[in-house]
């Protein structure tokens, strides 16, 4: 056993250099702007849009995430170390990761949760629990953008009235989105508005916007749907003659397959309505990487696709 | 402490928490206990839920800590009737009670947020922030002491009952003969490891526990014949997957928990190749 | 909507039909793991398919389905290959190779998923459920699919009947008889990678998991014919598909994979109490005659 005690050995000596080797010293805070990690892209743009030159934004999450399915990678560390300010958006959206975040507090960063700004009132609760889903409201991402602001001038006074300067300028233009999406959605009857997604996240749209929102399942992931599920959800798109159903970007698009199975077998065609951000926004490519231009898109394909237009994507 | 080191610190310590009784789990040929668990957690989860109907409820976790004892007294209870063999008998208990959890989730919880990521923390790049404050002072990150309770434990019950997990593990026949229990040995053998990968999983996550509970031991028990030792490689083997795999993740700017499992299964693809060659180079010897 | 409506309804019949179908060729497959004591390969795989996925997005850039399964379809063969090469030249045993090939895959399959989460590509959401099906999503062409591996599978376990039968209960008689072991290790093992990961792409990991072991471990209890106890798995998990299946177009909100695994996990547990000879309540029913008996002999003297 002479052979297995020097390659312990060789191993133990190898785990002693690897720990002093890891012992970084602890990095040089970034001068003059203030560094802001968030979570989600939503907050992200949002972060950006507030904070402007002032601030150095860092995502946890890159476009396309799924917040429920988020894995953390090593270089998230540093992020989360480097900050001088935390944004996330609570409600149980990041899970228990948002605990985390809100007992950074004692680690002397200033920790904003995007949902604070919002009356309990305001909140859409299913099941006991509230929906998270608050980006979907414009009037409700107001008030996080509001308290983003005064979380980064309490960060950073020095700098305080050019975020509220910012606030100012994005306040108009979430006013004039808000506008646009009002405007859009009278182009569809009553019974036209019916938004059929994979799963519910779309409540506090159709609470805002007058939409009768369905998912073929709930809000959890863990959740799954049942045959009678698709079969009603397919009996109501016939009956009603609803043009289009819709995919999300980050959900699989088989379960919406299925429904347009069924809804085709009760002898009506729906066609499959275009692809919604709903947890995560898009690319830089086609400017969906912001918060106004990807619910501006997610307005057209959800009005054009329910009107029934040729513009589908 | 510097992050990176309660990082490692909490990975190396889970390591060798899980190695020990994975080494009994592995020796009982009932390797994959930690991968069912991981799966029924669900259920002790959605069950505390509604009693509580509060996601931040700290019964939550004591509801997934109690489901690790109980999937593995429903297999036992599976396997004891001797009709099925292990591997089927875990496979019977972790898809019902799962199917269990989806089918409440769905037609009570639907709409709650309801998954273990809201319960159990599972990512190492967040333990350092997760800090345990006794009276007002910061004594370090959770992870630290939960990982390190769980292994004071561990090997504190391996030693009190070290020659009753031996004979039980190579023996059960002369175990009985001695005049005590294996039944009872086993099940507490089961529950601590149960309880070790349900406090494994909140440290680490779920990558991870099935990979520090058998991997190890499972390169370990190529290299040696005898217990202790097999305990002590295991051990190192897990520790050291934990610091190399933390490394090779800040390295690459990838899953921490990814790394380390890459590497324990590194560490058993050496121990294979040494054990052939070992074995080749006997056989050639005695010609 | 009544029974007999349902019956005919379209979407009823494609999922009652392909999960009977599926549950069919998991039971014919499980008959083999269960025997062998490898019944949790079909969760090992499962895991262990996840790096292909991850690499086939990464190398092609897209989410077609058919790049992501061929990935996760070498993936789930390379790692069973490991798996069966570590037992085969070491004194590793089955669970210990399953659990370690499969969690270290698992593990690069999260190391790969982390790169893809840094691409500047929203196109990378959902990748990590992307093969992971569900029963009630399952289409048309998913029955098809079905129809046909698994009219394969079948075509290539009856043509080597004989030698899987040796092979299963007694390989050293196999290898004297000049049968090729490991070729029909490889052969009943591909089949099987092929079935999983044909099942979770149309009815998710757990599901496909459990239609592996719960049928087979049924049929276990009351033969001990080998072709008799494969019928009898097929038969068991054609009904709890189906069954499962038609419990889900029931009534709203009972998720149809689920109740496919309760329906399978329901005839499993039923096998193991009352199956004559090995059933556990039957045994403590026999012997309590049996003492009975013992009882009125005494008496009588």
């Amino acid at each position: 056993m002479n052979l297995l005690k020097r390659r312990l050995s060789c191993v133990v000596m190898a785990i002693i250099v690897l720990l002093t080797a890891s012992c970084v010293p602890a990095e040089n805070k970034k001068e003059d702007k203030l560094n802001v990690t968030v979570t989600t892209t939503m907050l992200y743009d949002l972060a950006r849009q507030i904070g402007g030159k002032y601030v150095n934004v860092q995502g946890l999450m890159g476009s396309g995430v799924d917040p429920h399915q988020y894995r953390a990678s090593a270089g998230d560390i540093v992020k989360m170390q480097r900050a001088d300010v935390v944004v996330y958006n609570g409600l149980h959206l990041e899970g228990k990761m948002g605990d985390v975040f809100a007992s950074l507090e004692d680690y002397g960063k200033t920790v904003i949760c995007a949902a604070d700004g919002i009356e309990e009132s305001m909140l859409i609760k299913h099941d006991g629990v509230y929906d998270p889903h608050i980006w979907f409201d414009v009037s409700l991402w107001k008030l996080a953008a509001k308290e983003v602001a005064n979380g980064l001038s309490k960060a950073d006074p020095h700098n305080a009235a050019h975020y509220a300067e910012n606030f100012e300028l994005y306040d108009k233009q979430l006013t004039e989105l808000d506008k646009y999406i009002r405007k859009r959605a009278e182009e569809l009857d009553e019974n036209q508005r019916v938004l059929i997604t994979a799963h519910d996240a779309f409540s506090y749209f159709g609470k805002a916007y007058g939409f009768k929102v369905m998912g073929i399942q709930g809000v959890s992931t863990a959740a799954e749907a049942g045959t009678a599920d698709v079969i009603a959800l397919a009996q109501f798109i016939a009956d009603n003659r609803i043009k289009a159903v819709f995919v999300e970007t980050s959900l699989p698009v088989k379960a919406i397959e299925a429904l347009c199975e069924a809804v085709r077998a009760r002898g009506f065609e729906t066609s499959l309505g275009g692809s919604l951000y709903s947890d995560s926004l898009g690319d830089e490519t086609d400017g969906t990487n912001t918060y106004i231009g990807a619910f501006r898109h997610n307005t057209d394909t959800v009005i054009d696709g329910l009107k029934g237009d040729d513009e589908i994507e | 402490m510097d992050a990176g080191i309660e990082i490692q610190l909490i990975a190396a310590l889970t390591a060798a928490g899980c190695a020990i009784p994975g080494s009994f789990l592995v020796l009982r040929r009932m390797s994959m206990t930690a991968d069912s668990i991981t799966h029924t957690i669900l259920l002790g989860i959605v069950l505390a839920f509604f009693v509580t109907n509060d996601l931040s409820s700290p019964f939550l976790i004591i509801g997934a800590a109690l489901t690790g004892p109980v999937t593995v007294w429903l297999t036992e209870l599976i396997v004891k009737t001797r009709l099925l063999s292990e591997d089927s008998a875990t496979g019977i208990v972790f898809p019902l009670l799962f199917s269990i959890a989806v089918i409440l989730i769905t037609r009570y919880a639907g709409s709650a947020h309801l998954d273990t990521d809201s319960v159990l923390l599972g990512e190492l790049a967040f333990a350092p922030f997760d800090r345990m404050i006794i009276f007002g002072t910061d004594i370090g990150a959770k992870g630290v002491y939960l990982s390190g309770g769980l292994l004071l434990l561990n090997i504190l019950l391996t030693v009190l009952f070290f020659k009753e997990l031996k004979i039980v593990s190579f023996d059960p026949v002369i175990a009985a003969v001695m005049g005590f229990s294996p039944t009872l040995i086993n099940y507490g053998l089961m529950t601590m490891a149960s309880l070790t990968a349900v406090g494994a999983f909140e440290a680490v996550g779920s990558v991870l526990v099935t990979a520090f509970m058998t991997a190890p031991p499972a390169a370990a028990y190529l290299l040696t014949h005898d217990l202790k030792k097999l305990l002590i490689i295991s051990c190192s083997i897990g520790g050291a997957s934990g610091i190399l795999g933390y490394n090779t993740a800040m390295l690459l700017d990838v899953s921490i928990a990814g790394c380390m499992a890459v590497w324990t299964g590194l560490f058993f693809m050496a121990a294979f190749v040494y054990s052939v060659v070992r074995k080749k180079r006997g056989a050639a010897a005695k010609c | 909507m009544n029974i007999f409506e349902l019956l005919c309804d379209h979407t009823v019949l494609v999922v009652v039909f392909g999960s009977a179908l599926l549950g069919m060729v998991s039971g014919l497959l499980g008959t083999f793991s269960v025997l062998r004591r490898q019944s949790l390969l079909g969760d090992g795989v499962s895991h262990a398919a996840l790096p292909g996925v991850a690499a086939a997005f990464l190398l092609t850039g897209t989410k077609d389905s058919g790049t992501l399964l061929l990935g996760a379809l070498l993936s789930g063969l390379t790692a069973a290959g490991l798996i069966f090469s570590s037992v085969k030249k070491s004194k590793v045993k089955f669970d210990a190779a399953l659990a370690t090939v499969m969690s270290s895959f698992f593990g690069l399959g999260t190391v790969l998923l982390t790169c893809a989460q840094k691409l500047p590509n929203a196109t990378q959401a959902g990748l990590h459920s992307f093969i992971y099906g569900q029963a009630s999503s399952m289409l048309e062409r998913d029955a098809l699919v079905t129809i046909i591996c698994g009219g394969a599978i079948l075509a290539v376990v009856l043509l080597l009947w004989k030698e899987i039968k040796v092979f299963v209960f007694d390989r050293d008689f196999a290898l004297q008889l000049g049968i090729p072991c490991g070729r029909i290790n490889l052969i009943l093992s591909f089949l099987t990678v092929l079935g999983v990961i044909i099942g979770i792409q149309t009815v998710g990991v757990v599901l496909m998991s459990a239609m592996l072991i719960a049928p087979a471990a049924a049929a276990r209890q009351w033969c001990d014919k080998l072709w008799l106890m494969a019928a009898l798995s097929a038969l068991f998990g054609g009904i709890s598909g189906a069954a499962g299946a038609f419990a889900g177009a029931l009534a709203p909100g009972i998720p149809t994979g689920p109740s496919i695994v309760i329906a399978a996990s329901a005839l499993a547990v039923f096998s193991l109490l009352f199956a004559p000879k090995r059933g556990v309540l039957y045994r403590i029913y026999l012997r309590h005659k049996a003492m009975k008996k013992e009882e009125s002999y005494g008496c009588g003297n």
